[in-house]
């Protein structure tokens, strides 16, 4: 492989892993805020929820803006800790605006899991889940739902792991935390922030009747 | 002709290199004694560059962002590292010139 073709291969590849290297600030929000909003209305085509930073589930029928309300309070759930992290152990003269842009763009990925879960088949397979008890019988199983179904969740798996990856990204560019504590500091945040989208959202759905 | 690199550390011990001997080329006088090569001397040709384009832009994160194609958090990071090189270098320094 040439130069050429390694530095467009390293090229994609900082694209696809760390696009903050080259965008961050008031572009990432924008562009992050309009894929949230998107994956939001989206999931609400086939009631697929993200009620939590890390979380992602289909079933519960909610009005749209329920759906909206919860990629926003994801974002922000994750975003807040990390401007505390960064205020508390950074030395670097950090941005807020960084930190908030950079995470709503790490959530791009989930856009595809919202697509993934209008798929038909895997809608079906849902249905069947209440169902799914002692009484079940395996032929009511149908094949391809069920190849479409376990194809979905493993997209979705891959999407997530793929937005972790990236908010971590996201934050180290960001916050610019050295050693070993940045990693820490980092799971720290994630476990806080996914705590916090969490009763947020439980306790904003409990408010409005919807669980 | 190509451009040649100052090196600033030896190839055998890697230890910092000193200048013995100042030329000019005019007069052929020449100047020598045990001189300290300049903090800003020792960085890279990358890091020069970064301080250079740096002072051009007035200072300016955005400007020099915009300079290298990348985003301000890159740049700035950049800009932190640089200075913990330099205090590394300047604190060097001082102990070379205690001993």
């Amino acid at each position: 492989m040439d130069n050429s073709e390694t530095s467009k291969g390293k090229l994609i590849v900082t694209w696809l892993f760390n696009p903050f290297h080259y965008i961050a600030g008031g572009k990432a929000l924008v562009i992050g805020l309009v894929v949230i909003l998107l994956t939001g209305l989206i999931g609400s085509f086939s009631n697929t929820h993200f009620d939590g930073v890390l979380d992602i589930h289909t079933g519960l029928p909610a009005p749209t803006w329920v759906f909206l309300m919860e990629g926003l309070v994801d974002w922000l759930s994750l975003g807040i800790p990390l401007c505390v992290v960064a205020l508390i152990f950074t030395k670097s003269k950090v941005r807020l605006l960084d930190v908030f842009g950079t995470q709503a763009l790490a959530r791009f990925p989930m856009i595809v899991n919202a697509l993934l879960s209008l798929l038909p088949g895997f809608q079906r397979q849902i249905a069947q889940l209440p169902r799914m008890g002692p009484q079940f019988s395996p032929s009511d199983i149908v094949p391809m739902d069920m190849a479409v179904f376990a194809f979905v969740l493993l997209c979705s798996l891959t999407m997530l792991v793929w937005m972790v990856a990236l908010m971590y990204r996201a934050y180290a560019v960001s916050c610019n935390i050295r050693g070993g504590k940045r990693v820490v500091l980092f799971i720290a945040a994630l476990l806080v922030g996914e705590v916090i989208s969490k009763v947020v959202l439980i306790v904003a759905l409990n408010h409005l009747g919807l669980l | 002709m190509n451009k040649r690199l100052l090196p600033v550390s030896c190839p055998s011990c890697e230890q910092t290199l000193k200048v013995r001997r100042f030329e000019c080329s005019n007069c052929d006088t020449a100047v020598e004694g045990n001189f300290d090569l300049p903090t800003l001397a020792r960085l890279t040709p990358e890091e020069q560059s970064f301080v250079l384009n740096l002072v051009k832009c007035g200072g300016s994160l955005k400007d020099l962002a915009k300079i290298y194609g990348v985003s301000y958090p890159t740049v700035r990071n950049r800009l932190d590292a640089l200075i913990e090189r330099l205090d590394g270098l300047q604190s060097q320094a001082s102990d070379e010139e205690g001993s």
